[in-house]
């Protein structure tokens, strides 16, 4: 009975199978690959990997590559949370179908949204001609990153906001109204902290999505070395000259940062929900 | 005067669901709105605290104007019945919310808060989140954070709707307690009589819209002025009475060469029944004899249930069982000294007394629906006009085949169309007081139209329009309407008579009416208000039924678009004092 402690007798049966599953699972898609590249790259001399790892080319691309999706992230919240309130708090004509639209960027194949992008926004494009006039260029700069991978993010904010918004009571905003707090007010003090653990873990889903994404952005980037080239775009370029040490070096690299990221915000995101945990939540 | 209602209507799709409500509450007061779910209680005093707009009327807190201030500047506490806690902060800064809203300092702050757990009796909770603290004790912080910020009125919204029953006694006086201590005016809504009770300076009763009347708890229950009131504080019997001379009596039966007697809406509640061996041996009144069918012991009292004899007393609504013959069955509640006095037994006979009748000053007691075929007088009680006020008003509506030797006593019905005109006329010439012209399919009515032939007229027709519109949720406008040769000074004259129509509607009846003055031919003005709106409804007052033009109002009851046409008679009948 040693190792027992943790199965506890439960109400709900199935635990041994279901974890199991869940390892082997893990273990299959995720840890197994993921530990291949590490072993990949632990064969590689520290010089060789330092070398690689502190090209300048490489340094442009992770620039590039988390700079951006953090950007696109950002104003995802932002704009987001916008499109997220006025589905869920305005009843207009259409709005099923804004609903509906909004879902569409993760069905579409990533390419098409790229080359779509790349049209409108290239110089010649119907949007790109008007921004010309404005001098402002957005297609093979990296905004043009930017912008795709907003397209690619928005849902991921809309789609974790709403159903907390809803949730949000409205006898709450009255009280608060009640009591004498003006619309930014209740606002900032009463809707924000009801949703912002569902915004942030939009905002988490929208970076992790744009720090991989690669489909969209290739063609509307242009990628030029050491300005518009994305970190997955490289580890691409060292594949196709068979520098399989780069590829899996470069990949390595971008596992830890994400990591990294990710694990921080879930720090940030366990907490802000300490207070609801403590009191039964 | 604290707050100040005036003619508040909210329509929800052009349904109102409150409807031209007026209401002043003193300072210091503590008025409980009661109504039944969806009566329409809980938007008034949503209007009240801004958190509703109100399409027409006003609302004044203070003696100023606030109907166009939003909620946060009107400084009212308002506690919602699911306490509405900010569940992400402490209880301390749910407390402080509405002064850090106002930018009070720090030190401030926390001595208001203390002194609010204080008076909430939950000192020391400060740090601790709403969810970790009980239904009762949330909504005491509740309360106390609706009092941050010194507001002068307190508006509660079922405050104890979500607790249980020990929790909310105890609650309850709490909030009695601290209402006292601060002077503070309080308007409470609940669905529970009890509570109503227990709390309330005065009580209004609100159904389907209308407050339909605002007392003291005491004066309600004994002398309530509408059917709903009375069978909704408490229980009640509601029979049929005749207003003889002697009294009133509950039995139709006449002897040859009397006049028909007045009949009139009685309540008898159960405990003024009185049971006895015999009807010598009964105190008080004596109604008639009957079985007692169920005995239900209750604690402090005991509930019964009489059914009389065939002939005694008729309820007002016919019962769900039984036919008219097996006689009506009475709620008795009897204490214990009276059960120790005359014990009673299931199928036992008894006498029974009622010691004392409050007779509704409602001028409609029941509708009798008169055609000359049997179906044509089907028909006219299954209209959905007639049967829905026979349901909403809980009267009885029976049928009459033929015209009979007199109107049928209450409120005779007839069907518009060919020959209607005829009927009316011979109802209201034999002495109907009232009469419903009711067109066989027409749907209830969403406006209607008040006009007195006479000015003597108008107390009997503005009590009948008050009574029928505390069951229909349909605007009422009363219009007058004069030659247009009329001299400037007469004229004065006219608007004053409106004016005291409506405050006549309004102290007396409860009935929050609009009133239009026109001047021109008054049957070219009434039918052309009657066009504007589909589905209107006429209320013509005459205290001289013969006056009446015959050609014009026989083409009204007899033309296109059939509309329910309601003529009170009210030419002076010698029955006694009304009430």
């Amino acid at each position: 009975m040693a190792a027992a402690w943790f199965r506890k007798p439960s109400i709900l049966p199935g635990f041994g199978l279901t974890l199991g599953f869940t390892t082997f699972f893990l273990s299959a898609v995720v840890l197994l690959p993921l530990a291949a590249l590490v072993l990949r790259t632990s064969t590689l001399t520290w010089s060789r990997f330092l070398a690689i790892v502190l090209d300048p080319r490489a340094v442009a691309s992770y620039r590039l590559s988390f700079g951006a999706a953090m950007l696109a992230a950002l104003i995802n919240a932002v704009f987001g949370f916008i499109v997220a309130w006025s589905l869920v708090r305005y009843d207009f004509p259409g709005r099923r179908l804004v609903d509906a639209l909004i879902d569409l960027p993760f069905a579409l194949p990533t390419a098409v949204s790229g080359i779509a992008l790349a049209t409108v926004f290239a110089p010649t494009g119907w949007l790109g001609l008007k921004l010309a006039v404005a001098g402002v260029q957005v297609a093979y700069t990296w905004l043009g990153v930017v912008v795709a991978l907003i397209l690619i993010g928005l849902p991921f904010v809309v789609r974790s906001v709403q159903p907390a918004l809803i949730e949000v009571q409205r006898d709450l905003e009255e009280a608060a109204e009640t009591l004498g707090a003006g619309p930014f007010h209740v606002f900032r003090r009463i809707i924000l902290p009801g949703v912002f653990p569902a915004l942030l873990t939009g905002f988490t889903l929208a970076l992790a999505r744009g720090i991989g994404e690669y489909g969209s952005v290739v063609f509307i980037s242009g990628n030029l070395p050491l300005k518009t080239e994305i970190t997955p775009l490289l580890i691409v370029i060292k594949l196709e000259q068979f520098d399989y040490d780069g590829a899996a070096t470069l990949g390595f690299i971008m596992l830890v940062m994400s990591f990294l990221m990710l694990f921080a915000i879930n720090l940030v995101q366990a907490w802000g929900r300490r207070g609801q945990v403590a009191a039964g939540r | 005067m604290s707050i100040a209602l005036d003619q508040v209507t909210k329509r929800y799709q052009a349904v109102p669901v409150v409807n031209d409500v007026s209401l002043k509450v003193e300072p210091g007061e503590f008025l409980v709105l009661l109504g039944p779910s969806g009566s329409g209680k809980s938007t008034l005093l949503r209007a009240i605290a801004g958190l509703t707009e109100i399409d027409h009327g006003r609302v004044a807190l203070h003696g100023h104007d606030v109907t166009h201030v939003p909620a946060r500047a009107r400084e009212v506490g308002f506690v919602f019945q699911h306490y509405a806690l900010f569940r992400h902060m402490t209880i301390g800064d749910n407390i402080e919310f509405a002064l850090r809203v106002r930018r009070v300092k720090a030190a401030e702050r926390r001595a208001r808060r203390k002194e609010l757990l204080r008076l909430v009796a939950l000192e020391g909770l400060d740090d601790r989140l709403p969810a970790q603290l009980s239904g009762g004790q949330q909504q005491r912080i509740a309360v106390a954070r609706a009092l941050a910020h010194r507001p002068q009125v307190l508006l509660m919204d079922e405050p104890f709707g979500a607790l249980d029953a020990k929790i909310r006694e105890e609650l309850r006086r709490t909030i009695r307690a601290i209402q006292r201590d601060l002077g503070m005016t309080t308007i409470l809504v609940t669905h529970d009589q009890e509570e109503a009770f227990a709390l309330a300076d005065r009580i209004g009763v609100m159904h389907q819209g209308r407050l339909l009347e605002c007392g003291r708890p005491d004066d309600l229950y004994t002398r309530p002025h509408t059917r709903f009131v009375s069978t909704f504080l408490g229980a009640a019997n509601l029979l049929l009475g005749y207003r003889t001379p002697g009294g009133v009596r509950f039995t139709s039966r006449v002897a040859s060469g009397e006049a028909v007697p007045r009949e009139v809406v009685a309540v008898l509640r159960p405990e003024e029944v009185e049971l006895s061996a015999a009807e010598d041996r009964v105190r008080s009144n004596f109604v008639g004899y009957g079985v007692v069918e169920e005995i239900l012991f209750a604690g402090a009292v005991e509930r019964l249930r009489v059914r009389m004899a065939g002939d005694g007393p008729v309820p007002v609504a016919p019962g769900r069982e039984g036919t008219p013959d097996a006689g009506s069955l009475l709620e008795v509640s009897r204490t214990l000294p009276e059960q120790r006095e005359f014990p009673v037994a299931a199928r036992q006979r008894v006498a029974v007394g009622a010691r004392r009748v409050h007779v509704l000053p409602t001028p409609i007691s029941s509708f009798t629906a008169v055609a000359d075929t049997a179906e044509a007088a089907q028909a006219l009680h299954d209209s959905p006009l007639l049967s829905t006020l026979g349901t909403r008003m809980q009267t009885r509506v029976t049928t009459r085949l033929g015209r009979g030797e007199r109107p049928p006593p209450g409120m005779p019905a007839v069907a518009t169309g060919r020959g209607s005109a005829a009927a009316a006329e011979w109802q209201l010439q034999h002495g109907a007081a009232q009469l419903l012209c009711v067109p066989p399919t027409a749907p209830l009515p969403g406006h209607v139209l008040i006009h007195t032939l006479d000015r003597a007229a108008r107390r009997a027709t503005v009590a009948v329009a008050a009574s029928l519109l505390r069951h229909v949720a349909a605007e009422a406008v009363y219009l007058g309407i004069h030659p247009t040769a009329s001299a400037e000074r007469e004229r004065d004259e006219y608007m004053r008579d409106l004016l005291d129509a409506r405050s006549a509607a309004l102290t007396e009846h409860g009935l929050d009416m609009r009133t239009e003055l026109r001047f021109g031919d008054f049957a070219e003005e009434l039918g052309r208000e009657l066009a504007v709106h589909g589905n209107s409804m006429l209320i013509l007052g005459s205290s001289d039924p013969a006056s009446i033009d015959w050609a014009w109002l026989g083409a009204l009851l007899e033309g296109e678009p059939e509309r329910p046409v309601l003529i009170v008679n009210a030419a002076p009948v010698d029955d006694g004092p009304e009430r």
